[in-house]
């Protein structure tokens, strides 16, 4: 359209715009937002060639430092002020092709180089990543000028969700109707229906304080505790079974039990976290703090014939420093294994000095998985007390201290298979020392200091041979021998006294010979540990031999629970940790000490162990402890994260939809809520925005398909976990048995067939077959079919985020599985004892149980017709009622059987696998 | 009207963001052709290209096309594991046969690490007769009497290197990309990049024969990071040939159209109620999961194959074996399958027992395997298939020119230990170049010293053919982009036709 300049008024308005326009665009630049506007650039279309990876000519991004100093030219491509005669520049306008940047790809945007422009002109200034910076206190959103007549229902996180969804032109829905509400907040907090007294005790209040009641009892159950530990156990990557090839039993389950009781105890988060990454160096650590730290004992361990132990004993470390950052940290570390972060500021080294917290724990891939504690029952217990009483009487504190450890946790054991030097011996399938005939073995820098006895744990089937230590080469006297005889029961514990006083360390030297032995291939005894230690007090006393009888029972095989846990190396027996060249763990290069990187840690403060590493992550200081947390829990109710990455919280993960939110949800939990799982929790439930309907129009559709602004209650199909536990509930077979060994409900054939498994899967026995899906068996190579269909993961590793599908093989599980279609026949008994002569009502019934709202009569008739459907084809050919109901229990009725299929085709409703 | 199947409506409805007039309308069409067999040969799919490879919630699985031209629609891979021998199959090594015997010298074993030998142990001469076969002239040894009528269709790789000499790493490396597990194999990645034809049959099969699944577990056809509707399915040979596709004792088909009728119409409702297109997405893998029922156990069902069939084959209804596998790859990659993964035990040569031995079982191995793949090749060439088909075939390493000496003694049968530095894998069809041979190795078959592959040139070679370029067929994860090839990989050009 022209314009015509009509008078002089309107001419000088048009030209004070203009120029100001002017002014805007060419004189006055805004300042640039580092992260906002220039970090995308460079992380997009720079860094891959310029950043922690590759350094092409001698230039990188990623720390302000490197990008400012000289590049392999001898000029630094950055002159701080001057965009202008700054190479990096230059080159993004080049015309010759192989002098331009970004090397051979597109060019920049005219808008993209203008930014690097003004930010190189405005000092090149780098900036924190938000989320590395600490968690302020935030200010809660007034509502803006209109506040008075908006909607006034809503909870401080409401008013978040209300500002951004003003500036869209979206509103929040209205509450959903009370039973949606219901079943949804059950589903939620618990993993399954609320109890029925629950939901009749709410459904009847009609009090404002009836869904606040509804919240505070839900909390209470420990139900409560099972389901967040559904949670827990994908980032924990807990499994039943060791991993890789040969994937053997690992009994692990006293530390899901943990799991249950500290969530329902709502242990303080930085409690939560700092016995599990910490407890055994707790000041006399209890049992249960020992437990937490199983937590980084999920890791996998090789069985494989022919694997070296080292190797996956690193691994393992690896893991440990890569999951506590992606669980508790909310960020991808593992690249930094191989090089410095491509795009966030963590540089190679730190990676290994962060290994270096983890790198000297005592476990090193035994087939035992040593150490464990051990959880003693039945007569150990009473044995137990009385070795420690005795201990407590008779010996000096480091006596004592010892003795209690050894017997606790079976440490300081010297494992068999670190023995080297090997003479007519071989470490067995890598698992135990086997001597033959004349054979020699060799145990490095034994610490021998006020070492009166030694105890070994070993099996023979030599009828009887001669065992000799030695220090030095072999040549002198042994300083321990004895002779062994045949073992009859499996292993066996002997303790043989040390005659010499030897002081220091040394290189223990090991002889085995019989002159039973005829072939030198014949098999001579197989040890399990060597165990140096000073003299089991008492000596003197008459009861001695009484005490030290039960010391040696208890040791070597107590009545105990037996779970892998994290202990650390006795200071003198340290490991050193080095920085690996490329992530590659043969290629050692420098020495480092255990640190966090320096971005966390700009004083330089000293960290000595992981408790310290703990005492970091849980200083509210710590930016990214709470946020972490929070967004999970966040993405547990809502469907998605406030940061969709749950697991990296770095400048490559997705920015926060709602940062202030974010903020204030983790401030209050450090701050106002000390920490509470449970109060953070409710704080999510009771806003508004979590209680309104998910019912949406196709206007808030259009405008926000992926409900980024919920301006609905997302709708979310159930996790695998959830689909189980409330099929049980709905069909009243539900079992609320806790904790204990895992079980075997239905399982197809022919699921575990791994290699060198000759387990099988033993279907549980009675209430066992019902129990949460928590507790159902995990073997890593042959996870539970279910759990698979829907999402789960293999727990090779944590992952942080299931990605949800929707596939065909979920809906023949639901149908098909033997699972569904018990739970499907026991339905079909209740609600025909209920209404037995109502198919209406009890059609109606069932619907109502299942979804938690009465159906829509559409519905119910056609649920009425398929059940008719199958009558008459059941009429027709009533063989198959019998094949239906196989159990010998039932009452075999026609109308069971249709109403079997009806109450199969009731479990598989979209409404029943989703949370409405 | 048209009839177009209700999942590929539902997936252009969510595009739309759909009506719900639209929706209501193909529902009822869709419930119709519950009446079976339309869909039951294939479905059309949207001829658009979507693009990206952004997964779509309501069917991830459909078809979509490769971001490239690809000369390729589907994969076989034929997987020995537990590695076979390349000096008695395809790398004919006069030399090795006079130094037969001898000590190895030492320049091929210090520094190195063996997963069995010690100490020094003899070079092994091959344990087969060679001839040259075919127009191309190619080497083979007499344990393969069927496979010269096929050679002049194959690229045979003569100089493949991997970086893991034990089995398991090395067949995550050679299916995943790396030697840990947690990341997606193969034929995850081209389900997730391509989508899969027949929506009525898995994506991605993998077949296993000799008794054992590999030493790398579930692994080797899982997702890793990517949705698990990606990774393989197992069909299996006894029981359900897929998990849970039976239905419960008593129920028939007509039962379950009835169930699957009421189970949708409801579902219809609740649409009606929620504008969820989840809703529509899951009434379509109803239907799908309906149909599987019936296609999965058809083309699982080898027994109507013709006689002449199973005498090319060498297959016997009823039984697990690896010649039954090898049939079934081909009708599934005939039913529109993206990637059949096949596995076949026993290949692990290291002569400690006579089912190990050079000699003995290996031989047995060689006869097995010759038949049926040659019958693979040629079937697939005489329907049309092989130009549209890539088909590879290799083990996770090679073997090593030395007889194993376990633990510093020779082994009873001879055998030879794993080697990681140069051993043999062919692809033919799928626009890969016919009758060639491409790499060489030294006089004794140890080292590579011309044309020398990795396993990543293998998989971005691989990709190449399906219209994947490696570099840029990434998925976001942990922070970074990730793809097959990790950072390595370059396609072999020189075996593209």
């Amino acid at each position: 359209m022209p314009i015509h300049f009509k008078s002089p008024v309107f001419l000088s308005i048009s030209i004070a715009t203009s120029l100001s326009l002017v002014y805007f665009l060419f004189l006055h630049q805004p300042q640039v937002d580092y992260n906002a506007d220039v970090k995308p650039i460079l992380n997009q279309k720079c860094i891959s060639c310029h950043g922690g990876v590759k350094k092409k000519g001698g230039f990188s991004l990623l720390f302000q430092e490197e990008a400012l100093s000289p590049t392999e030219s001898g000029k630094p491509a950055i002159i701080a002020g001057d965009a202008q005669n700054s190479e990096m520049i230059k080159r993004l306008y080049a015309k010759d092709l192989d002098e331009r940047m970004p090397y051979h790809e597109e060019e920049l945007s005219d808008q993209e180089k203008k930014i690097l422009e003004r930010w190189i002109d405005q000092g090149a200034k780098f900036s924190t990543h938000w989320a590395y910076l600490p968690v302020q206190k935030t200010t809660v959103p007034s509502g803006g000028f209109f506040a008075f007549i908006k909607k006034k229902d809503g909870t401080e996180i409401d008013r978040f969700i209300d500002q951004e969804l003003d500036e869209v032109g979206l509103n929040r829905s209205n509450e959903a109707d009370k039973k949606t509400l219901l079943r949804r907040v059950a589903l939620d907090l618990i993993g399954m229906p609320a109890p029925s007294q629950i939901q009749q005790s709410f459904l009847n209040d009609s009090s404002a304080h009836a869904y606040e009641i509804l919240v505070d009892s839900l909390l209470q159950l420990p139900a409560y505790g099972e389901r967040w530990t559904a949670m827990w156990m994908d980032l924990a990557r807990y499994a039943d079974s060791k991993g890789y090839e040969r994937d053997y039993i690992r009994s692990i389950f006293r530390y899901r039990d943990w799991l249950i009781n500290a969530f329902n105890q709502d242990k303080p988060y930085d409690h939560f976290i700092t016995e599990q990454l910490a407890g055994d160096l707790l000041p006399n650590p209890s049992d249960e703090q020992f437990l937490a730290t199983a937590f980084h004992r999920n890791t996998m361990n090789n069985d494989e014939g022919g694997t070296d132990n080292e190797e996956f004993r690193t691994a393992a470390v690896i893991d440990r420093v890569n999951t506590t950052w992606e669980t508790l940290l909310g960020t991808s570390f593992a690249c930094v294994q191989c090089h410095s972060h491509p795009y966030d500021p963590f540089r190679h080294e730190e990676y290994y000095s962060f290994m270096a917290f983890f790198n000297n724990s005592r476990d090193e891939d035994t087939y035992d998985e040593y150490p464990l504690l051990r959880e003693f029952r039945n007569n150990s217990i009473p044995q137990y007390d009385s070795v420690i009483t005795w201990l407590q009487t008779k010996a000096d504190p480091s006596t004592k201290n010892f003795y209690k450890t050894l017997v606790k946790t079976g440490q300081q054991c010297i494992n068999s298979l670190t023995a080297d030097s090997l003479t007519n011996a071989a470490l067995e399938d890598t698992k135990f020392l086997r001597m033959r005939k004349n054979a020699w073995a060799r145990i490095k820098s034994v610490g021998l200091t006020d070492k009166q006895v030694l105890y070994i744990r070993f099996r023979s089937p030599v009828k009887s041979g001669q065992l000799d230590f030695y220090v030095g080469s072999g040549s002198s006297k042994p300083f321990a021998s004895t002779q062994i005889k045949q073992t009859k029961d499996g292993w066996t514990l002997i303790s043989i006294p040390i005659k010499q006083k030897l002081n220091g360390r040394h290189d223990v030297l090991i002889h085995f010979d019989s002159p039973l032995l005829k072939n030198g291939n014949d098999n001579g005894p197989v040890f399990d540990w060597f165990c140096f230690a000073p003299s089991f007090p008492g000596v003197n006393d008459p009861s001695f031999h009484t005490y030290f009888q039960t010391f040696v029972s208890l040791l070597n095989r107590p009545d105990a629970e037996l779970t892998p846990i994290m202990m650390d190396n006795p200071s003198d027996l340290k490991r050193n940790t080095y920085v690996f060249e490329r992530g590659n763990w043969l290629l050692k290069t420098k020495l480092v000490e255990a640190g966090i990187p320096s971005i966390f840690n700009p004083q330089q403060k000293q960290f000595r162990n992981r408790l310290d590493l703990a005492r970091w992550m849980t200083d509210k200081k710590n930016p990214l402890t709470a946020r972490t947390m929070v967004n999970r829990l966040w993405e547990q109710l809502f469907g998605q994260g406030i940061v969709e990455t749950l697991e990296d919280f770095g400048s490559q993960g997705a920015l926060p939809s709602h940062q202030q939110l974010l903020d204030y949800l983790s401030y209050q939990f450090m701050h106002e809520d000390q920490w509470s799982i449970k109060k953070t929790l409710k704080r999510m439930v009771m806003s508004a925005t979590y209680r309104q309907s998910s019912i949406v129009d196709k206007k808030t559709i259009e405008k926000d398909p992926l409900n980024k602004f919920y301006a609905r209650a997302p709708r979310v199909r159930l996790s695998a976990e959830q689909i189980r536990d409330q099929a049980l509930v709905i069909c009243g077979a539900y079992s609320n048995k806790m904790f204990g060994p895992s079980v075997m409900p239905y399982q197809p054939d022919g699921i575990w067939a791994s290699p060198y498994d000759g387990r099988t899967w033993e279907q549980s026995k009675g209430e066992d077959l019902y129990r949460r899906a928590i507790y159902t068996y995990w073997k890593r190579t042959g996870p539970y079919p279910t759990q698979i269909n829907f999402d789960g993961t293999a727990r090779e590793v944590c992952v942080s985020r299931r990605i949800r599908t929707n596939t065909p093989l979920q809906a023949l599980n639901l149908l098909n599985d033997s699972t569904y279609w018990d739970l499907s026949v026991k339905f079909a008994q209740n609600i025909i004892s209920r209404y037995p002569t109502n198919l209406e009502k009890g059609i109606v019934h069932a619907y109502e149980t299942a979804v938690g709202n009465a159906p829509d009569p559409s519905k119910v008739k056609l649920l009425k017709q398929l059940y008719w459907t199958s009558v008459q084809s059941i009429q027709k050919n009533p063989e198959k009622t019998n094949a239906m109901l196989n159990d010998s229990s039932l009452h075999k009725t026609h109308a069971l059987a249709a109403m079997a299929i009806t109450a199969n085709a009731i479990l598989n409703l979209d409404e029943v696998i989703t949370k409405n | 009207m048209k009839k177009l199947p209700i999942h590929q409506e539902a997936k252009k409805l969510e595009l739309e963001f759909h009506t719900r007039r639209h929706f209501l309308q193909q529902c009822r069409t869709g419930m119709g052709m519950l009446a079976l067999g339309s869909l039951l040969d294939g479905c059309n799919f949207f001829g658009e290209d979507m693009g990206n490879h952004s997964i779509s919630h309501a069917n991830p699985l459909a078809a979509k096309a490769s971001p490239l031209p690809g000369k390729a629609k589907s994969v076989i891979f034929l997987h020995m594991a537990g590695a076979p021998s390349q000096l008695e199959m395809f790398d004919f090594k006069p030399a090795l046969q006079k130094m037969d015997g001898m000590d190895c010298p030492d320049s091929f074993i210090q520094g190195k690490k063996f997963a069995f030998i010690r100490g020094v142990p003899k070079l092994l001469g091959p344990q087969a007769e060679f001839k040259q076969y075919g127009e191309s002239g190619i080497w083979l040894s007499n344990h393969m009497p069927y496979f010269p009528s096929v050679v002049d269709d194959v690229a045979i790789l003569k100089a493949v290197s991997t970086d893991q000499f034990n089995h398991a790493p090395a067949q995550l490396l050679m299916h995943c990309g790396t030697a840990r597990l947690g990341r997606p194999s193969m034929g995850s990645w081209v389900t997730y990049g391509l989508g899969t034809e027949n929506s009525n049959l898995p994506g991605f099969v993998v077949l296993t024969s000799g008794g054992r699944n590999p030493d790398a577990g579930k692994s080797v056809w899982g997702s890793g990071f990517l949705p698990s509707v990606y990774q393989g399915v197992q069909c299996r040979s006894e029981g359900d040939p897929v998990l849970f596709l039976k239905d419960p004792n008593g129920i028939d088909r007509d039962m379950r159209k009835a169930s699957i009728e009421a189970i949708n119409k409801v579902n219809e409702i609740s649409y009606q109620e929620f504008q969820d297109p989840e809703i529509l997405s899951r009434i379509s893998q109803y239907e799908m999961a309906f149909n599987m029922q019936i296609a999965v156990p058809d083309v699982m069902n080898i027994s109507d194959e013709p006689e002449y069939i199973h005498r090319m084959y060498g297959t016997k209804p009823g039984k697990e074996s690896f010649a039954n596998n090898i049939l079934l790859a081909r009708k599934l990659v005939e039913k529109g399958v993206r990637f059949v993964q096949l596995f076949d035990w026993g290949w692990d040569s290291h002569g400690t027992d006579p089912g190990t031995a050079l000699d003995l079982g290996f031989i047995q191995k060689c006869r097995e395997n010759d038949q049926a793949v040659t019958a693979l090749l040629t079937d697939l060439k005489q329907r049309g298939l092989l130009d549209e088909t890539l088909v590879v075939w290799g083990g996770e390493f090679g073997r090593t020119p030395m007889q194993e000496n376990r633990d510093g003694k020779q082994n009873v049968f001879k055998g030879r230990d794993h080697h990681s530095d140069a051993f043999c894998m062919w692809m033919a069809g799928g626009g890969i170049r016919k009758g060639f041979t491409y790499g060489e190795t030294d006089e004794i078959g140890y080292n590579a010293v011309d044309g020398k592959v990795s396993v990543f040139d293998v998989q971005a070679t691989i990709l190449k053919q399906l219209g994947f370029e490696h570099t840029s067929f990434t998925y976001p994860f942990q922070g970074r982009n990730f793809r097959l090839t990790d950072v390595f990989g370059k396609v072999i050009d020189p075996i593209i036709a």
